[in-house]
């Protein structure tokens, strides 16, 4: 007797199991909505007597810096329109990467969203889960103020997506004073750059610092490298999968790229260093260069920084066209946007002169609306953006040009190869065995 | 009656623990196996593939790399820690001054979370700043010190000794627990019998601790298979995958590339292996208990 309540109440429990089991993505939606329930009861406390229409806001600018401006930037926007309520939520850049997808298939999704153009926003726009903008686009009058660039990153199939709103770009910092002291001139091929590492070398110096464990830096070796010797358009094409990882074009780039590890320019011991702790020896004085965005001044001393300079990574081959990276940050609405008009109107927002010259002050961002005033800018900033301008092609980086697997298992193989470069032919085997899989089952 | 009544009420008072229990654990449990079956992205409506993912995951080196790290992970867990733990217990058993002291230092690695040890360990194995090159260097005997968290050789047996270091003195804390309940007379009867102490250690002692020995195993078996967070905060698997455990991997593979389908896959897999281990722990249980 008491066997069978107890087998039937189980199987009763294991039915009930089976159902709830097909609710389960479903959950994320309620902690989303729990979280967002619990903002607007503290808010309503101050503001009872107005309706607001609610919009969410949900961005990744953790940073301490970014996210004071953040902030304020949505301050402002809710006192220029009483009537709307903005639910603000940051998430460190990291988590936020790895939550969007639960984001954005929640049955409320955020409004507006932090993200990055290039691939990475491509693939939602196929997915039918960005928004098509192209009416504030129009209104706005972007299409005149954004340079032509911006507009083609946010654009497809004749349709705006994406609103690019900051940029940086990418090239090697050096110490001048350690150039100074050695009497270094700014290489600008590639034989002058291998002459400078190897006077570096031979000074004690450190010639290039580079912090591998989380790989990306790596990456941008590759990018560079690939760009000038095969030339952008044969990069862009390998990032999206129809060029091959074991053509012959491929290798070449590592017989360049094993040339600097086997000479030892490399800070030793490279993976053991995050991208910001292998700025330590920059700082003290014991490495020269680094292959970097232009954030690393955000890590580096004041005193530091005004004895850092940057070139652009040396023409290895000068007759093709020159490539550089320059990822661009932005945002974009959810197609299930719950409440489009207020989040096309912060968007406007966003995209605008006033908004875009306040992070530019602010934070020293480079903005993609041209009504910007540019002489708000300091001479480095002057000099990355004529870094851009002179150059033919622009991309984003790596692990955003391609796809998320593709660039995780791109990044491993540069640091097999970075450990044993003798492995390359092997392991460029077994990149194009994934990119087939990637791209042709697509 | 009253002897059905009887029989129900445990039951009901049961009911909600074990709703809880199958929304949280069993449901999604059982919703994984049917992910690993599909190709969910994270994004699109998950679309059922078959055995797809496995076929894929026993075609994948890096699969193969974890699982034998996991491996030497456990090999390493069920060995030095046991030895080590019991070997502590054994010495701050008796009465040794400021034993207590010596407990708490030994125990305190276990209070830290692992996301702290693991940072604070990655600063001792700083290539060049670090503490262990430092002394090393210092000796004089090398000129520079191994990159312990960069060398593909070294760098899983690095995270390993961290592990270790957390995990010694809780097997010590439960050893003397269980040292504590033998009754001292036994030991007693053996040294009037002129028993030695390793033979005391090896015929009396040890056997009596048999069921603590097996928590103990058991709670490092499990404990080596979920190694997830000082290889996720020291390497993230790096370099090159050289350090990668199952539960790293799988998160790499459903967060990072968001191949959620895949990443459950994985996630089974390792259910399976685990399942394995606590089907061996529950039939020595059982087995024990019945001859008892």
């Amino acid at each position: 007797m008491n066997r069978k309540i107890f087998l039937i109440t189980i199987g009763l429990l294991i039915s009930l199991a089976m159902i709830l089991g097909g609710c389960t993505p479903e959950t994320v939606t309620i902690v989303e909505t729990v979280e967002v329930e619990k903002l607007v009861e503290v808010e309503k406390e101050v503001q009872v007597h107005v309706e607001k229409s609610v919009l969410i806001y949900n961005s990744m600018h953790g940073d301490p810096e970014p996210r004071a401006a953040d902030e304020e930037i949505v301050k402002n926007f809710m006192e220029a329109n009483p009537d709307i309520e903005v639910i603000h939520s940051i998430v460190a850049h990291e988590d936020f990467k790895t939550a969007i997808r639960a984001y954005l298939t929640a049955s409320t999704p955020p409004d507006v969203l932090t993200w990055f153009a290039g691939n990475r926003a491509r693939f939602f726009i196929d997915n039918d889960q960005i928004m098509d903008i192209s009416d504030v686009w129009e209104s706005e009058g972007w299409n005149d103020s954004y340079p032509k660039g911006f507009q083609a990153l946010s654009t497809v199939d004749g349709k705006q997506y994406f609103l690019p709103t900051s940029w940086y770009w990418w090239a090697v910092y050096y110490r001048v004073s350690i150039f100074d002291e050695l009497g270094l001139e700014v290489p600008e091929t590639w034989d002058e750059f291998l002459a400078v590492n190897e006077t570096l070398k031979d000074n004690g110096y450190i010639p290039i610092a580079i912090g591998t464990k989380y790989r990306w830096t790596a990456a941008a070796w590759f990018d560079y490298l690939n760009m000038r010797i095969n030339g952008p358009e044969f990069h862009i094409n390998l990032m999206l999968g129809t060029e091959s990882y074991d053509d012959p074009r491929v290798a070449k780039v590592f017989e360049y790229w094993r040339v600097l590890l086997d000479n030892g320019y490399f800070l030793e011991d490279a993976a053991a260093y995050a991208w910001a702790e292998a700025l330590e020896p920059l700082i003290a004085g014991e490495a020269a260069m680094y292959l970097m965005g232009d954030f690393i001044r955000d890590s580096v001393p004041d005193e530091i920084e005004a004895d850092l300079d940057f070139f652009r990574f040396p023409i290895i081959d000068s007759s093709i066209l020159i490539g550089e990276d320059a990822p661009t940050d932005g945002y974009f609405l959810a197609a299930n946007a719950p409440n489009p008009e207020a989040a096309k109107q912060f968007l406007a927002y966003l995209g605008s002169v006033e908004v875009q010259t306040y992070n530019a002050e602010q934070l020293g961002r480079l903005p993609t609306n041209s009504g910007v005033d540019r002489t708000l800018f300091n001479e480095s900033q002057q000099k990355g953006m004529e870094l851009i301008d002179g150059a033919d092609f622009v991309a984003q980086f790596y692990d955003r040009d391609t796809t998320p697997e593709m660039a995780d298992e791109g990044m491993n193989a540069f640091m097999a190869f970075w450990d044993d470069p003798d492995s390359i032919d092997e392991l460029l085997v077994e990149l194009e065995a994934v990119r087939q899989e990637i791209f042709v089952e697509e | 009656m009253t002897r059905t009544r009887r029989d129900i009420i445990p039951f009901l008072f049961l009911i909600i623990p074990l709703i809880i229990y199958i929304v949280w654990v069993i449901a999604p449990m059982i919703y994984t196996f049917y992910l690993s079956l599909t190709n969910w992205n994270g994004l699109t409506t998950p679309e059922f593939i078959g055995f797809k993912n496995y076929q894929k995951l026993f075609n994948d080196k890096v699969f193969y790399i974890s699982l034998k790290n996991n491996f030497k992970w456990l090999g390493a867990f069920i060995t030095v820690p046991v030895i080590l733990g019991l070997g502590l217990a054994m010495i701050l058993n008796g009465t040794i001054p400021g034993e207590k002291l010596y407990k708490m230092t030994f125990y305190l690695p276990m209070v830290l979370a692992m996301v702290v040890s693991g940072l604070i360990w990655g600063w001792l194995y700083h290539p060049k700043g670090g503490l262990i090159n430092t002394v090393i260097v210092a000796t004089g005997l090398v000129e520079k010190g191994p990159g312990w968290l960069s060398n593909r050789d070294i760098v899983l047996w690095s995270i390993i000794i961290v592990a270790i270091w957390r995990q010694v003195g809780y097997v010590m804390v439960l050893y003397l627990a269980g040292l504590k309940s033998i009754n001292p007379h036994l030991i007693e009867a053996a040294t009037v019998d002129g028993a030695s102490g390793w033979q005391t250690f090896w015929r009396i002692i040890l056997p009596l601790l048999t069921p603590v020995t097996i928590i103990v195993l058991v709670i490092s078996v499990i404990d080596s298979l979920r190694a997830f967070d000082l290889v996720s905060v020291m390497t993230r698997g790096g370099p090159a995958n050289a350090s990668s455990v199952l539960a790293n991997f799988m998160y790499i593979e459903s967060f990072n590339n968001y191949k959620m389908g895949y990443g459950a896959a994985i996630a089974v897999i390792l259910f399976i292996i685990s399942l394995g281990f606590i089907i061996i722990y529950l039939w020595r249980v059982m087995k024990d208990e019945l001859e008892y």
